[in-house]
C-alpha cells in the first residue's frame, strides 16, 4: 500500500476530487494547511506598511491506495491541479505498512 | 440470614422504592402532571437518605461513639433543583474525625444508588477539611454556598455553616467574587453564548442555568440569602426582574428535563436532532417543522438572553465599587429629558410621556449604548407595549435615523443593546423587513446562529474593530477600519446583509440588495450612501467566494475583483464586512486559513485599484504575457495566411474573420479593400509596447488583434476614423468598434450620430489606444429596418464625418431629448444624481451619472462634458432595465483633474440641468 499526500492550491480541490472520483477513488482526507516551498512568503504593501504573507494557504489531500494504483492517482492529481504557475503544489508517495478498519478489524487492502 | 445481609436487603428495598417513586414522578412529568418536578425529585432523594440513615447500623454506631454523621446536599441537589438525570452531590460530614465505620456507611447509602445507576458523587469530610478546601478549590466553595442539611446531626451542620460564613465575610468576599467572574469568563469561552447558538448548552453557556447559579452565588457570598426568592427580598433583583427570571428558569428546567428524558442521560446541549421533539412536547405546534422549531428556539433564546442580561448587570455590580452595590431610590438624569437612571437601570421618567414623545423609545437605547447601562425590565415592557407608535413617519424622521445609527455603533460584545432592542420588538418595528429573518434558523453545519442574531453579531464584530484593546490578530482590521469613511453605512450593511434570507425563493444577496435599497431610501440616505450600502449587501459573498474559488496568486483574479468593486473605499468596507460576516458565522466559516486567503485577496485587489494606471511589476508581467499571446496569435494567423489566400489581407477580410471566430458575422466591411499586406513582426511588437496598460489588462488577445487590424487599416487608408460593425451569432446586438483620431468631442459625436439614427446604445467602452488614437467599442441595438441595414450604417458613417468637421452639426439633436422621463409603477423614481470622485484615480476625475434610460442619454452627458472642456478618456456605460450607471474618467484637455470643488459643482449641475427630470406616472 502507498500513501499519497498532495499539497495543492485551495481552489483546485474540486477539480482534484472530481478527477479522483472519475478513476474510482472515493476516500480521502482533506486538511486546510499553510506553508511555503520555493514559492516562499511574500510581502504585500498596504498604506506604506508591509504585511508579510509568510505561509501560503494550501489544501492537503491524503489517500491510501494499493501499490498498483499509486501511479494512476498521482497522474490524476497532477493533471487536475496543474495551472502551470508557481505554487501549484507537490505530491509525495510513501509506503504504508498496515491499514486496519476499526469496526471490523479487517487488515491490509480490505481495510481501504 | 445474618443481620447485615438482612439490612442490605432492606436498604435495597429502600432504593428500589426510590427508583419506583422517581419513575412514577418522571411518568407524571411526561404526562404534564408534575409542575414541581424539581422539588418533588429533591424530596424523594431526601426521603430516601433520611430513611437509610434512620435504619443504618453504622450510623447508630457512629452516634454511640460521639461522632454522629451528617448528610448534606450540595450543588443542584442542595439548591433543590434536581432534574431527571442530574447528579446527586452528597457530603458526608463529621465534626472532628472520620470514624472507621464510614466505609460501611457509604456501602449502605450509596451502593444501592450506584446499582440503580443514579449518578451520585460524595465526599467524606470533617468541618476543618471542608473549610480549608473551600478556599483552595473554587468549585468546593460554590458547592458549600449551596449546602443544605438533609439529616443526621444538625448542630454539626450549623457549626460548619457558621464558621464558613464567618471566614467568608471576614476574609474572602472580594477574592471569591473575583474568582466567580473569572470562572464565568472561562465558561463562556468553552461553551459560547447560548442566547445565540443554534445548539445551545442549557447549563453552561452564557444565558444558561449556570448564569443563574452565578447570580445566586454572588448574592450568597455577599449576604447570607437562603432561597431564590431572597434575590428579590434582599434587593438584588427588582420584582419584575425576579418574576421574569422565575419564568425563564422554569422554561429552561422544563426543557432540560425533557432532554434528559429523551436522551436517557444527563445531556445539557440542545442538539438539532432533539429540538423538534422538545418543541412538540412543550406544546409548540404547527405543520411546518422548521417554523415550529424556529419559534421554540426563538422563545428559548429570548429567555436565555434575559438570564444573560441579569447576569451581566450583576457582574457589573460586582465590578462597581461596594457603595453602589445596593439599590438606592435616587434618580439620576441622563442627556435626554424623559429618561432617567433609577436603581442603576435606565428607565422612562414616566410611562405617560411615551405616547406623546415616541422618540423616547429609541433614545433609551441610545443612552443604554452610550452609558453601557442596562434598561430596566419595566422599561423594556413599556418599549414593547408602545412599539406600535413607530410608523413610517417615525422611521423617516432624520433624528430617529440618527439615533438608530448611534445604537448601531454602540452595540458591543460585552453589552448588546441591539439585542435588547430586538427582544423588545422595537428593532422589527423600526425596520419591519427585519421581521422576515427573525429566529430564522439555517439548517447546516456552518451556521451556529439564527439569521437575526447572526446579523447583530456581525454589527458587534465591526464595532470591535474600533475597540481600544485590539487583539493582535485584529490589528489589521483595525487599520483598515480607521481608514474607512461612512462607517454607519458599513454598520447598516452588516445589519442588513442577510435580510434577503427571509425569502427562500431568491438568491439572498440580490434580494437583500433590493430590500436594503428600500430601507435606506426610506431612511432618507443620499443616493451615494444608498448605492454603497446596496453594493455592500449585494457583494457580501463576492470576496470570500473569489478567495476560495479562484487562484488568488493569479493577478487576473485581483483584476477581476478590482473591476467589479472599482473603488478602494467600497473594497475596504466589503473586506471588513466579509471578515465580520465570517467571524459572526462560527468557527467553521472563520479560521486562520480562510483569514489568510481573504487578506491576500484584499491586499492584491487594493493594489490593483490604487495603481490602476501605473504599471506595477506584477501587472507588467501580465501585460507581458498578453503581448506574447498576441504575438503567438499573429504568428498562427500569418501561417494560415501564407498557406492559403496569398493575395488577401489576413486580418482585413470578412471571410477570414469568420474563419477565425465563428461567433462573429460581418455586417459591413470597410476593411475589405486591402492590399494583402501582412503585419511586420517588429512593427507589431513596437505597437504592442506602446499600448495603454489598462487596455492591455482588460482586453483579450483576440480582441487586441482585431483592434490592431482596424488601427492598421485606418493608418493605411487615412481619414478621421474607421469602424467595423459585427453581430454576435444568436444575438440581436451589434458591436461597433471604432478607431479614430482622439480629438475632443469624438466620443460624444459618435454617441450623437447613433442617437440621430435611432440606434439605441446599450453599453460602451472607451480607450486611448496609441499616441493620439482612440478606440471606442459600442454595443448597440440594430436599426429597425433590417433590409437596408448596411445602407443605414453607411449613412451613419457619413454623418459622423460631417459631425467631426462641423461642431454644430449635431446641435439640432438637443430638441429631440425628452424633457421629462416618466416611470411607471414598479420602477424606481429616484432623481438623477451625478457624483464627482477625485480619489479613484490619480490621473482622472471620475464622473458617475445615475439616471434613467432615455433616447440620447449618452450623447447628452458626453456632449455636456465636451462643451465643458473635458476629455472623456475612459467610459463605462451600462444599462440595466431602468437604472443607468455611467462612469466617465475625464480630465481637462490641458491634462488636469477637476481639482477645484466649485468646478466640480458646476459640472455636476450642468449635467443635471441637461438631463430630463424624472416623474412617476402614479404620483
Amino acid at each position: 500500500m502507498k500513501k499519497i499526500e498532495a499539497i495543492i492550491k485551495p481552489f483546485k480541490l474540486d477539480d482534484v476530487k472530481e478527477s479522483l472520483n472519475d478513476i474510482g477513488i472515493q476516500g480521502m482526507t482533506i486538511t486546510e494547511v499553510k506553508g511555503y516551498g520555493r514559492q516562499k512568503g511574500h510581502k504585500e504593501i498596504y498604506r506604506g506598511a508591509e504585511y508579510v504573507v509568510d505561509f501560503v494557504p494550501k489544501i492537503k489531500i491524503e489517500i491510501i491506495v494499493d501499490d498498483g494504483r499509486a501511479e494512476e492517482v498521482v497522474t490524476s492529481i497532477c493533471k487536475a491541479s496543474n495551472t502551470g504557475k508557481i505554487g501549484d503544489g507537490k505530491i509525495f508517495v510513501m509506503p504504508v505498512d498496515e491499514a486496519i478498519r476499526v469496526r471490523t478489524g479487517e487488515r491490509g487492502s480490505d481495510a481501504l | 440470614m445474618s443481620e447485615s445481609n438482612m439490612e442490605l436487603k432492606v436498604k435495597s428495598g429502600l432504593s428500589a422504592g426510590l427508583i419506583n417513586k422517581k419513575e412514577a414522578l418522571v411518568k407524571r412529568f411526561v404526562q404534564g402532571n408534575a409542575p414541581d418536578f424539581l422539588e418533588s425529585c429533591t424530596m424523594l432523594l431526601d426521603d430516601y437518605f433520611q430513611e437509610v440513615i434512620a435504619g443504618s447500623v453504622a450510623a447508630r454506631k457512629m452516634a454511640f461513639s460521639r461522632s454522629p454523621v451528617t448528610l448534606v446536599a450540595l450543588g443542584g441537589y442542595g439548591r433543590g433543583e434536581q432534574c431527571v438525570h442530574s447528579d446527586v452531590d452528597l457530603l458526608i460530614l463529621f465534626e472532628k474525625k472520620v470514624p472507621a465505620s464510614t466505609e460501611e456507611l457509604v456501602k449502605e447509602i450509596l451502593y444501592p444508588l450506584w446499582d440503580a445507576r443514579l449518578e451520585t458523587g460524595y465526599a467524606v469530610r470533617t468541618i476543618k477539611e471542608c473549610l480549608s478546601m473551600a478556599w483552595e478549590e473554587f468549585d468546593i466553595l460554590t458547592t458549600m454556598l449551596d449546602a443544605r442539611f438533609i439529616c443526621g446531626s444538625s448542630p454539626v451542620f450549623f457549626q460548619l455553616m457558621e464558621k464558613f460564613r464567618n471566614r467568608l465575610s471576614r476574609k474572602y468576599v472580594q477574592t471569591s467574587l473575583n474568582r466567580l467572574i473569572e470562572q464565568s469568563r472561562k465558561r463562556y469561552e468553552d461553551y459560547g453564548d447560548s442566547t445565540y447558538l443554534l445548539e445551545p448548552n442549557l447549563k453552561s453557556g452564557h444565558g444558561g442555568l449556570r448564569d443563574y447559579h452565578t447570580i445566586l452565588w454572588y448574592a450568597r457570598i455577599i449576604s447570607d440569602i437562603k432561597s431564590r426568592r431572597d434575590l428579590e427580598r434582599y434587593g438584588f433583583l427588582s420584582h419584575d426582574e425576579f418574576a421574569t427570571l422565575e419564568g425563564s428558569l422554569g422554561f429552561i428546567w422544563h426543557i432540560r428535563n425533557i432532554l434528559h428524558h429523551i436522551t436517557g442521560r444527563k445531556c445539557d446541549q440542545l442538539h438539532f436532532e432533539h429540538q423538534n421533539e422538545v418543541a412538540h412536547r412543550l406544546g409548540f405546534k404547527g405543520r411546518d417543522t422548521h417554523r415550529v422549531v424556529e419559534e421554540f428556539m426563538g422563545d428559548l433564546h429570548s429567555r436565555m438572553d434575559f438570564i444573560k442580561q441579569i447576569n451581566i448587570m450583576l457582574t457589573e455590580d460586582i465590578q462597581l465599587s461596594k457603595k453602589a452595590r445596593f439599590f438606592t431610590s435616587l434618580q439620576k438624569p441622563t442627556q435626554y429629558e424623559g429618561i432617567v437612571i433609577r436603581e442603576r437601570r435606565l428607565d422612562f421618567e414616566s410611562m405617560e410621556r411615551v405616547p406623546g414623545e415616541p422618540e423616547l423609545l429609541l433614545k433609551i437605547f441610545v443612552e443604554s449604548g452610550r452609558l453601557q447601562k442596562p434598561i430596566s425590565i419595566e422599561a423594556r415592557r413599556i418599549v414593547g407595549e408602545f412599539a406600535y407608535l413607530v410608523d413610517d413617519t417615525f422611521r423617516k424622521n432624520p433624528s430617529n435615523v440618527e439615533a438608530f445609527e448611534k445604537i448601531l455603533s454602540t452595540s458591543l460584545w460585552e453589552f448588546n443593546v441591539l439585542n435588547v432592542m430586538l427582544s423588545t420588538g422595537l428593532l422589527v418595528r423600526f425596520i419591519p423587513e427585519f421581521g422576515a429573518i427573525l429566529n430564522k434558523i439555517q439548517y447546516n453545519q456552518y451556521h451556529l446562529f439564527p439569521v437575526d442574531k447572526h446579523s447583530i453579531r456581525c454589527v458587534q464584530v465591526i464595532n470591535s474593530f474600533k475597540g481600544k484593546k485590539i487583539d493582535p490578530a485584529h490589528e489589521f482590521y483595525a487599520t483598515v477600519y480607521r481608514e474607512i469613511k461612512g462607517r454607519k453605512l458599513l454598520l447598516m450593511a452588516a445589519l442588513l446583509h442577510d435580510i434577503g434570507k427571509g425569502d427562500p425563493e431568491r438568491e439572498h444577496s440580490l434580494r437583500g440588495a433590493e430590500i436594503t435599497r428600500k430601507i435606506m431610501t426610506r431612511s432618507g440616505y443620499g443616493r451615494a450612501e444608498v448605492e454603497e450600502t446596496v453594493s455592500l449587501v449585494r457583494l457580501h459573498l463576492f470576496l470570500i467566494k473569489t478567495a476560495t474559488r479562484r487562484d488568488i496568486s493569479d493577478e487576473e483574479t485581483a483584476i477581476f475583483c478590482a473591476g467589479k468593486i472599482q473603488k478602494i473605499g467600497l473594497l475596504r468596507k466589503l473586506y471588513l464586512l466579509t471578515v465580520a460576516d465570517s467571524m459572526a458565522t462560527g468557527p467553521k466559516a472563520w479560521n486562520d486559513w480562510s483569514q489568510a486567503l481573504l487578506r491576500e485577496l484584499f491586499l492584491k485587489t487594493a493594489e490593483i485599484i490604487k495603481n490602476r494606471d501605473v504599471a506595477t511589476l506584477k501587472t507588467s508581467r501580465i501585460i507581458e504575457k498578453k503581448r506574447e499571446d498576441v504575438m503567438l496569435l499573429a504568428d498562427s494567423l500569418m501561417e494560415k495566411q501564407l498557406m492559403g489566400k496569398k493575395n488577401r489581407g489576413i486580418w482585413g477580410k470578412g471571410a477570414d474573420r469568420d474563419a477565425q471566430d465563428h461567433n462573429h458575422g460581418h455586417i459591413n466591411g470597410y476593411t475589405h479593400d486591402l492590399d494583402g499586406a501582412v503585419w511586420n513582426r517588429e512593427s507589431l511588437l513596437k505597437i504592442l509596447d506602446s499600448l495603454n496598460h489598462r487596455y492591455l489588462l482588460y482586453a483579450s488577445p483576440q480582441e487586441i488583434m482585431e483592434h490592431l487590424e482596424l488601427y492598421r487599416n485606418l493608418k493605411e487608408k487615412g481619414g478621421d476614423f474607421l469602424w467595423i460593425v459585427t453581430s454576435e451569432k444568436g444575438s440581436d446586438i451589434r458591436t461597433v468598434t471604432i478607431c479614430g483620431i482622439d480629438r475632443p468631442g469624438f466620443y460624444s459625436k459618435i454617441a450623437g450620430v447613433f442617437f440621430l439614427n435611432g440606434l439605441n446604445i446599450l453599453g460602451s467602452q472607451a480607450y486611448s489606444l496609441i499616441d493620439n488614437w482612440a478606440l471606442d467599442i459600442f454595443k448597440v441595438m440594430p436599426p429597425k429596418d433590417r433590409l437596408f441595414e448596411n445602407e443605414k450604417w453607411e449613412k451613419a458613417e457619413r454623418q459622423l464625418h460631417q459631425a467631426i468637421k462641423d461642431d454644430s452639426f449635431l446641435d439640432r439633436l438637443k430638441d429631440r431629448v425628452p424633457a421629462v422621463i416618466t416611470t411607471v409603477f414598479g420602477q424606481s423614481d429616484m432623481p438623477n444624481r451625478v457624483q464627482i470622485d477625485n480619489e479613484a484615480s490619480s490621473f482622472f476625475t471620475v464622473v458617475e451619472v445615475f439616471t434613467h434610460d432615455f433616447p440620447g442619454l449618452l450623447f447628452v452627458i458626453t456632449d455636456n462634458l465636451y462643451r465643458l472642456g473635458l476629455d472623456v478618456r475612459v467610459a463605462m456605460v451600462s444599462t440595466k432595465i431602468d437604472q443607468v450607471v455611467d462612469v466617465f474618467y475625464v480630465r481637462y484637455a490641458d491634462n488636469g483633474k477637476i481639482d477645484d470643488p466649485e468646478d466640480g459643482i458646476r459640472i455636476r449641475d450642468s449635467i443635471l440641468d441637461a438631463l430630463p427630470s424624472v416623474k412617476n406616472v402614479l404620483k
